[in-house]
């Protein structure tokens, strides 16, 4: 699977950060959507590995907003 | 990638015309999200005609109201016990941390959520990295761990960097000592004052400190860590090479880390922070090179948005090519320089006790001192330093005159009195020191006090 992606500095990304950035998306998604259905250990693992990974796209210029919503 | 000297190669080393467009970006964010989640940061925008999509240059920051500390007081006054500044509720909230009441004031109180804390520990990073500090290190933590905020976020970010973290809370000084040499450690992190303390305390007991596996100190919560003469004794005791750094509750963390070259100054960590220098005074921007009051916009915790925080912090901002280091982020020259309320006017020369400090460092056989101001006869102002000269050996006579006489040619012919006291009779510190000690009276009055120190 080949990525082009930009972030909003409009710099290229490479392919190892666009694979971390669609972690990102997908793990986000997940727990946005499903959050309630998972066991506790499943939502809270989660949680925090996407308030590390929130570090990864914070430091990759790709605006990735607040989590309180989702609980991060 | 994993030899980088940078913790983020991209940013720290982009352009200052990026630097600026990021910074405006996310200036914009952080406007829309207090605008948006916080009643009192929108009362203050729309009172001075801020929004969002009116933030197109740096120049716009100017236009936001500045934030001082009696603001942040007073939304806790208004809405306690966490003020009218958070933009979320507090059951979003995993860490609660507080200043460290060293001023006897009510402290400042902050949340943060999960990743704001992530963030934290991420600033630390930036420092600990950028200081040379690696995967394979073994990191000790000289710090007690309290809800004072300190340390927690250079051990969280020792943990990610992926050193073995060894948490010095609830501990004497021998016993950090002794853990450091026995387990040993390679980094050590601490207060300046508190290196000093353990050097001290290594001597007493025997052990080389110096001769030890220890091989960087990284310093934090004073302005010492940036003071030549101290930090130049500091490492010659631990034997090891210092890098400054220094953060504020109010932030969570750091905001600044001195990198390897120690440039003899500390790296602003421009991707997460906006650091303006303005006149204390006019509140207007003064140029590179001159000294002035750091006010500070933050975009990394969402739960406290700090906009334009006025630090009263006194820093002089450089060019960040001015190190060799490649980084682009400015430079703080000299770290933090003092306090624009640490100023004392002894009988109209102004002294500053990091001034003092510089020059009593100089003269390494003095372990311990102490800033004394007092009124003598009820009427005049008088300044004396006193000291702690250990070694029995030394020439305390010669010592103290030649400290005299330097602190007066520093000073516009100022009179010092320098005295040599009993040794322990001064304080010991672990966390910020103070080492200035204000009895001055009213004159006129029977004693009543000018000043709480």
């Amino acid at each position: 699977m080949t990525h082009e992606m930009k972030n909003l500095m409009d710099a290229d990304l490479s392919e190892s950060e666009c694979m971390l950035v669609d972690v990102y998306r997908q793990l986000a998604r997940t727990l946005e959507m499903y959050g309630d259905e998972l066991p506790p250990f499943a939502r809270r693992n989660g949680l925090k590995a996407l308030a590390a990974l929130w570090q990864v796209m914070n430091g990759l210029d790709m605006d990735p907003g607040q989590l309180y919503d989702v609980g991060a | 990638m994993t030899d980088s000297p940078y913790w983020n190669p991209r940013h720290e080393t982009m352009a200052r015309k990026d630097v600026e467009a990021l910074q405006v970006r996310k200036l914009r964010n952080l406007v829309e999200w207090a605008d948006s989640q916080v009643p009192w940061q929108a009362k203050r925008l729309r009172d001075a005609g801020v929004t969002a999509d009116q933030i197109r240059s740096l120049d716009d920051l100017q236009r936001i109201p500045i934030m001082t500390r009696d603001d942040w007081m007073q939304g806790q006054v208004e809405e306690p016990p966490f003020g009218s500044n958070v933009a979320v509720p507090r059951e979003s909230a995993i860490r609660y941390h507080m200043t460290s009441g060293t001023t006897g004031k009510t402290p400042i109180r902050v949340l943060d959520g999960m990743k704001d804390w992530e963030w934290i520990a991420e600033m630390w990073c930036y420092g600990l990295w950028g200081f040379g500090v690696r995967p394979r290190d073994v990191l000790f933590v000289a710090f007690g761990y309290s809800t004072f905020i300190g340390f927690w976020g250079l051990h969280y970010a020792g943990e990610k960097l992926g050193c073995l973290t060894l948490p010095g809370g609830a501990m004497a000084t021998d016993q950090r000592v002794k853990q450091i040499v026995d387990m040993g450690a390679t980094v050590v992190a601490s207060t300046p004052t508190y290196a000093l303390r353990m050097a001290q305390e290594a001597r007493a007991l025997g052990i080389d400190l110096a001769g030890s596996s220890v091989q960087r100190l990284i310093l934090s919560g004073e302005p010492a860590g940036s003071i030549p003469a101290t930090k130049k004794l500091i490492q010659e005791e631990g034997g090891a090479r210092a890098g400054d750094t220094a953060g504020m509750t109010e932030l969570g963390t750091i905001m600044i880390f001195e990198c390897g070259e120690q440039p003899g100054g500390t790296h602003i960590i421009e991707d997460n922070y906006i650091e303006e220098v303005l006149d204390p005074e006019s509140d207007r921007p003064v140029a590179h090179g001159e000294m002035g009051e750091r006010v500070v916009t933050s975009f990394g915790r969402g739960f406290i948005p700090v906009m334009r925080y006025r630090t009263r912090d006194l820093v002089v901002k450089v060019p960040g090519m001015s190190c060799r280091c490649g980084r682009t982020w400015d430079l703080y020259e000299g770290g933090i320089r003092g306090r624009v309320d640490d100023m004392k006017l002894v009988r109209g020369t102004n002294v500053y006790p990091r001034a003092v400090e510089a020059i009593v460092r100089e003269h390494p056989e003095i372990d311990e001192f102490q800033i004394h101001l007092y009124t003598a006869e009820g009427r005049r102002d008088e300044i004396e330093i006193l000291v702690e000269i250990p070694d029995q050996e030394a020439d305390a006579g010669g010592i103290t005159a030649r400290l005299e006489k330097e602190l007066a040619d520093a000073h516009e012919a100022l009179r010092f009195g320098v005295k040599q006291v009993d040794l322990g009779t001064l304080p010991r510190f672990e966390l910020k020191a103070k080492r200035l000690v204000d009895d001055r009276i009213v004159i006129g009055t029977e004693g009543e006090r000018r000043a709480q120190a």
